[in-house]
């Protein structure tokens, strides 16, 4: 059966849905697209198609992606319309493109996702305040912190392996972070983790205040993999 | 827009309030003559799977000349928040302050929502009374089943709308326009309004006591306004508009699926029910209508799942029919057909049957209580063959958990009758061993609720059980019903009481409901907000007892806080039924053909809207 990955943008109202009410939300749109949809077997068949790593509440996403399965080809630019009328606000289909049948899941492919993150800051600091933060946490060899990890579990890891680049610039005062992190199967750093860190072990003035994030995108660990259209 | 974004991540499920939902209507605010902010005092997910918000919401933004949006009660993390940074209270669909609509109209389901009302008022800058409010305030309005008592909230609400709101909402707003709205002169804006049938306006109305704390007198202080305010009825219900575009949510709602109304209204005259009431008479829709509303339903939603929603959706005379219809036309988009209650007999289960996509979850029976006698006495026409019928063709269809409702504390309730409730549940329980369901997965629930009177109900004159009363019942049916695959679920007797006192009391108690809130009473419906100290604080500073509101016996001749609010049903009728209860006599089912005389059709002028005349139907 024809398998489709899919490019979409996750901002506005429709940032604030969790993952799973994506699912029901993008369910519902195919279903309203009238698409060919493959579903799956068992007493409550789904239409079956898979997203990448969850987008966290509140984040928007510029490039996330699903992959799709129907029963039937349809040219991939009727897909695209058709799925662009039928997403509510903050929704949106930018690509379609088809790929092998046998290619691998989303999710056990990527490993990268890259960040825009905007913070505000307490008080005015210099471009080489803010580059002496960002290099002091890349030169640490090790960064530990602890995460929740359920109602009162807590997990402790290092983070610094999955930090695969950091930078920044001020801009209106605030500071604006790009981040490339480890995302996926093999371990996750969230971007407000790093932000924490930065404040608290290297003197980033941060507001307390939620930063503003962009996920710009997502990769796999080698690019040939991504059956780009 | 900012400040809001902040407090969205610092909150449980956002999503409750950024709106942008499939089917949102988003109108030209400057274009738009009558803004309407439509309120459910309760929480986005329980909103949400309301039928009368959708109903309302098509309603109102049908017409070119008016747009309605939507705000439901925030939560209390949201609340928290909201308050710290000063957010007023706003709307899903432009994010504006509630405050800045012409209307602001409360749906009123239940009593345990009346804090949230206050608080809403309170978050939106409104003042509570209505007598405090100016020109550039919102007309405070509210409707639904709570309307049938409306006094509690009688100083707080500037005009209620009693009864089907499909009409008389088009009404109220023509009046609107056509007076320039209330902000020209709100005393005149209401004088007006209370011409219009349906409509009450509180404060057109002097209430005057006995020495006894009894009411003496309910009286309009103004010529043209109506001694007594009759409900709304819609005729020709099957070509009523319905929302076949309705608000998709993206949260996991309670009722998370396509709603089909079947029918408005119930013939079983359960005599506990005020549903059942108040939507007389029973109207049923054709089944082309039905079918073309669901395809329309299905294809602008997307839902995979229709259910056909009603009181009681077994006694529509075509049900069967339209199921096999909806699955067939349906069926192979993959969209299932669900039904929201059981009638207790073995046709039920046999329609549960068809449209069940085989998830073996539990079927759920009311038989409400536990002996014949007393079935007799609240009207409930289910036998104790109906059950075992309903249950028998339940396992043997491969389910394995039967849930049973009853209510504790219905008038007349003996011994005999709590007993009879725990041999009932172990005779559905030894029929599942009979049948050869797993003794591990067999499962047989009864749920207890406490009986509430209500008005416009053969109950209204009955006192509540007293709560050490209700205490000890539920501890003996705990004790009785303490056997492997029983299980026992009650519910709050301090809650129940509250809401008794609610649903029976008088005006008065409208100083009781603003003292709580200012004690901090949210969410009374929700067992981890409800705190009973707080509420007994707030009656002991107003100088109301509660118990004199749930316990007391009203006489036939008492004048009743709600007896200016006429359902349709005659007083005679009521007594009648009170009587009958007494005497253990069942009064037929209207559907049979066989007219009780409860007095609503003469009254209102209308007649049963029904396909076809049931013979004999049982419980």
């Amino acid at each position: 059966m024809p398998r489709y990955r899919i490019e979409f943008r996750k901002e506005g109202p429709a940032r604030f849905i969790s993952h799973l009410d994506l699912v029901r939300t993008l369910e519902r749109a195919m279903r309203r697209a009238g698409l060919p949809l493959a579903f799956s077997q068992g007493f409550n068949p789904h239409p079956r198609f898979s997203l990448g790593a969850p987008l966290p509440v509140g984040v928007k996403g510029e490039k996330e992606y699903l992959d799709l399965e129907l029963v039937a080809a349809l040219p991939v630019d009727e897909m695209l319309k058709r799925l662009n009328d039928q997403l509510p606000r903050g929704l949106k289909v930018t690509r379609v493109w088809r790929i092998p049948d046998d290619a691998p899941a989303l999710m056990a492919t990527l490993e990268k996702a890259t960040y825009r993150v905007d913070v505000s800051l307490a008080r005015e600091i210099t471009q080489e305040d803010l580059q002496r933060s960002i290099d002091g946490l890349l030169e640490t060899p090790e960064v530990i912190i602890t995460r929740r990890a359920g109602e009162d579990k807590e997990k402790v890891l290092d983070i610094r392996p999955g930090i695969y680049a950091l930078s920044g610039r001020l801009e209106d005062g605030r500071a604006r972070l790009e981040m490339s992190l480890a995302v996926g199967n093999r371990g996750t750093v969230r971007p407000e983790e790093v932000v924490l860190v930065l404040a608290e072990r290297f003197g980033l003035p941060v507001k307390d205040e939620q930063p503003d994030v962009i996920r710009t995108g997502l990769y796999p660990a080698e690019p040939e993999k991504s059956y780009g259209g | 827009m900012f400040e809001l974004e902040q407090v969205l991540h610092r909150v449980q499920k956002p999503a409750r309030y950024v709106g942008g939902e499939w089917n949102t209507i988003y109108k030209d605010w400057g274009k738009t003559a009558v803004k309407v902010a439509f309120a459910f005092p309760d929480v986005y997910e329980v909103g949400m799977s309301h039928l009368g918000l959708q109903i309302l919401y098509h309603v109102v933004n049908s017409r070119e000349d008016a747009l309605m949006e939507r705000t439901f009660a925030p939560w209390v993390d949201m609340e928290r928040e909201m308050r710290r940074r000063g957010i007023p209270l706003f709307t899903l669909e432009s994010h504006r302050p509630v405050r800045d609509f012409d209307i602001l109209a409360f749906t009123l389901q239940y009593e345990m929502t009346f804090t949230n009302i206050l608080n809403m008022l309170d978050l939106a800058g409104i003042p509570l009374c209505s007598d405090q409010r100016g020109p550039e305030h919102p007309l405070v309005i509210a409707g639904g089943p709570c309307a049938f008592n409306p006094e509690p909230l009688a100083s707080f609400i500037d005009l209620f709308v009693i009864g089907e709101g499909e009409e008389v909402f088009h009404e109220l707003l023509d009046l609107y326009l056509e007076l320039g709205g209330h902000r020209a002169g709100r005393r005149h804006f209401l004088r007006r309004a209370a011409e219009i049938p349906g409509i009450y306006v509180p404060s057109l109305y002097r209430v005057e006591y006995h020495p006894d704390g009894t009411i003496s007198a309910i009286e309009p202080i103004a010529g043209g306004v109506p001694p007594k305010v009759t409900k709304r009825v819609i005729r020709n219900f099957d070509q009523v508009s319905f929302p076949v575009k309705p608000l998709v949510p993206y949260l996991g709602v309670v009722h998370d699926r396509g709603m089909l109304e079947v029918q408005r209204g119930c013939t079983r005259g359960c005599r506990f029910c005020q549903a059942g009431v108040i939507y007389r008479p029973v109207r049923e829709k054709s089944p082309a209508t039905l079918l073309r509303q669901a395809s329309k339903i299905v294809k602008h939603t997307g839902y995979d799942e229709i259910s056909l929603v009603s009181l009681s959706t077994a006694d529509y005379s075509r049900v069967q029919e339209v199921v096999r219809s909806l699955l067939d036309q349906l069926g192979d988009m993959g969209v299932s057909v669900s039904l929201p209650s059981l009638r207790v007999d073995a046709f039920s289960v046999a329609l549960a049957r068809e449209v069940q996509r085989v998830r073996r979850a539990s079927l759920t029976f009311a038989p409400e209580a536990g002996t014949q006698r007393l079935r007799d006495v609240i009207n409930k026409g289910v036998t104790e063959e109906n059950l075992m019928e309903a249950v028998s063709a339940a396992f043997a269809a491969g389910w394995q958990a039967i849930k049973l409702y009853f209510m504790i504390g219905l008038p007349a309730e003996t011994e005999e009758d709590l007993r009879g409730i725990a041999e009932l549940a172990r005779r559905v329980l030894a029929r599942g061993r009979e049948l050869g369901v797993p003794r591990n997965r067999l499962r047989v629930t009864v749920s207890a609720s406490s009986f509430v009177p209500k008005s416009h109900t053969p109950f209204q004159w009955e006192p509540q059980v007293e709560m050490e009363e209700l205490y000890r019942r539920q501890a003996l049916l705990r004790g009785l019903l303490k056997e492997k695959g029983l299980v026992f679920h009650w519910h709050e007797v301090e809650a129940s009481f509250l809401e008794a006192v609610l649903a029976r009391g008088d005006r008065r108690l409208g100083r009781v409901l603003e003292e709580a809130w200012r004690l901090g009473c949210r969410f009374d419906g929700w067992s981890e907000c409800f705190d009973f100290a707080r509420w007994q604080e707030a009656f002991r500073v107003a100088g109301l007892d509660p118990t004199w509101y749930a316990y007391r016996r009203y006489a036939y001749d008492d004048l009743l806080p709600w007896d200016h609010i006429d359902a349709g049903v005659s007083r005679k009728y009521l007594v009648l039924e009170h009587k009958r209860a007494m005497e253990g006599k069942v009064t037929p089912d209207c559907r049979t053909g066989k007219c009780p005389g409860c007095g609503l059709c003469p009254t209102l002028e209308i007649e049963p809207e029904l396909l076809d005349r049931a013979e004999g139907v049982s419980g």
